[in-house]
């Protein structure tokens, strides 16, 4: 854990993505989420954590508390130098109920978070930041 | 070395810098001020004096100021703010305590204007004396008035804000009061819950009742839901995907959702909004949407009497 | 950590465990599908109580082993999904279309006895 309270979890196989999920729940005890909102920021990272392990091979996963104000919130880096998304566009297509899109979950994991970013870059890799505020 | 913030207060140092940064409060300043402190601590008693004399003078501020202990107390607390603004070490515990001080004044439901009001007699009347006594240096009267006014204004700031935190901490508490009113989730028959929606639905709105939804599913290990709308005049489409969502959802552990008093007119919106209506059961009025709930569940409904032979 | 497979009559009953890793999920639809047919089950139900998380991949998952289980010939039901999982789910999109669910390991077991098919057995 580097000084700044931010949380860095490796992420190399599936037995990471898990440890990804506890270490969030840990970080976020002090804040204000309701155990609805802590499965929600979970599952996310549960997601996108999933996608570095299966397209990526590696990457890492890096989780800090954030302030805006008096509100406090979490944000989540995933970032890894995999292959990159070609159709970034069509990787977040939203279809409610089914799973259009690439499958990379992406479009619901922007759903389940306020704040969602991607960059990527095919042959360079990609970053997703998402960021969920205390209500 | 960092003190705890104060409740609801709390600054960090990296603030206090960005602050002193933005009002161009410098070292020079914090000269400034500490040589005036002498001078500062002549007048003292005597711009308190004429300080309340003002304050008293007008209705508005006076009715703080009845218990004569009450304003005894505040005279001498504000003559410790006085002197305290020209001693220097305007450190992240100065800066607390102004933030407190802020929120006592919040708390006692003093107006911002009357706040602010304050702060201009206090620097006019020290313009005025510091003129006077320096009279042989007006340069020094003139440097040591804009050190003041930074720093009077770095403190303006931390009240407002503490104000500001204040009223939105109220407003939080009653948000999530209103939130509380429950839309209550009734356990009707053994397997079954009653949600009575009254009123608009917001996105907001619709999460909660979603999350309690569930809650009482597994709480009451219901099998039938009967969310009943007919008291919800409109539906958009963002809370017509939110019902969707909660009929799916109470699928997944297993309970059956049927949205009764589907108006014309919502039922209309939902078809206009595309909304999946294949994976729900929508009945008109709650009577049917009862029965319904019953048929699933086995239960029959017998009349054994007739209406006249009822009491 | 695994799941444990427990045998109630003719049907399984599969706990699913918070922290299983791929290979263990490869485990157990391995291990269900040997046991529906060494038992001869009609029913198997997948108890995921423990999950703390349900994401695409565990949906993907879960519904392997339905398919499995269907194939040789026995019904399956999902029970335990918790409140917060189901919220989830739904916000991801995830509905477990065509699967049976229920709330719990008594639901389920009702469920299977309505559903299963009848057997005939040996004495």
């Amino acid at each position: 854990m580097s000084g700044s309270g931010e949380v860095v979890v490796p992420i190399r196989a599936d037995v990471d993505v898990v440890i990804a999920r506890q270490k969030i729940r840990a970080l976020v005890l002090d804040l204000r989420f309701s155990g609805s909102e802590l499965t929600l920021i979970a599952t996310a990272i549960s997601e996108v954590a999933r996608n570095i392990v299966s397209y990526a091979g590696s990457g890492e996963i890096v989780m800090r508390v954030v302030r805006q104000g008096q509100r406090r919130g979490i944000t989540v880096v995933a970032r890894d130098q995999g292959p990159g998304i070609a159709d970034i566009e069509r990787a977040m297509e939203d279809g409610f109920s089914t799973s259009r899109g690439l499958g990379l979950g992406l479009p619901g994991s922007k759903r389940l978070m306020d704040e969602f970013e991607l960059v990527s870059e095919v042959g360079k890799g990609t970053e997703i930041t998402m960021t969920k505020w205390e209500r | 070395m960092a003190k705890q913030p104060s409740v609801g207060a709390g600054i960090s140092e990296q603030e206090l810098v960005q602050r002193k940064a933005f009002l161009e409060f410098r070292d020079d300043d914090l000269a400034n001020l500490m040589s005036i402190n002498d001078v500062a601590r002549q007048y003292a008693d005597s711009m308190i004096e004429d300080f309340y004399k003002h304050l008293l003078s007008f209705e508005e501020t006076s009715a703080f100021f009845h218990d004569p202990q009450v304003l005894e107390r505040v005279k001498r607390a504000q003559q410790q703010y006085f002197l305290r603004l020209t001693q220097g070490n305007y450190d992240l515990a100065y800066a607390e305590n102004r933030l407190n001080i802020g929120a006592i004044h919040e708390r006692i439901g003093l107006p911002v204007k009357a706040y602010l009001g304050m702060y201009n007699y206090y620097l006019r009347a020290v313009a005025t004396r510091l003129v006077e006594a320096y009279r042989d240096a007006p340069k020094q009267a003139w440097t040591g008035f804009l050190s003041l006014m930074k720093l009077t204004f770095l403190d303006i700031g931390l009240a407002i804000d503490t104000y500001i935190n204040s009223r939105e901490r109220t407003i939080r508490e009653q948000q999530e009061a209103i939130q509380e009113l429950p839309t209550p989730v009734l356990p009707f028959r053994e397997g079954m819950l009653l949600v009575p929606i009254i009123g608009l639905i917001d996105s907001q709105r619709a999460r909660l009742l979603t999350e309690q939804l569930l809650s009482a599913v597994r709480a009451n290990r219901a099998k039938v839901v009967v969310m009943d709308i007919t008291g919800v005049q409109a539906v958009d489409s963002k809370v017509g995907n939110h019902l969707v969502q909660t009929v799916e959802a109470a699928r997944l552990m297993g309970a059956t959702v049927i949205l009764a008093g589907v108006s014309p007119e919502i039922a209309q919106t939902m078809v206009t909004v595309g909304i999946e209506l294949g994976r729900m059961t929508t009945v008109g009025d709650l009577q049917s949407g009862i029965e319904r709930a019953e048929e699933l569940l086995g239960y029959t409904v017998t009349r054994t009497r007739t209406r006249s032979q009822a009491t | 950590m695994r799941a444990s497979i427990l045998k109630q009559n003719r049907f399984l009953i599969a706990s699913v465990q918070g922290s299983m890793s791929d290979a263990d999920l490869v485990q157990l639809r391995d291990e269900l599908g040997s046991g529906v047919r060494r038992h001869r089950s009609t029913g198997v139900i997948i108890d995921v109580t423990m999950l703390d998380v349900m994401d695409s991949f565990a949906v993907r998952t879960l519904r392997g082993i339905a398919q499995m289980v269907k194939l040789l010939g026995a019904e399956c039901v999902v029970v335990g999904i918790q409140p917060e999982v189901a919220f989830s789910m739904v916000q991801l999109g995830l509905t477990l279309e065509g699967m049976t669910t229920a709330l719990d390991l008594e639901d389920g077991l009702d469920a299977l006895q309505a559903r299963a098919p009848v057997r005939s057995s040996l004495l």
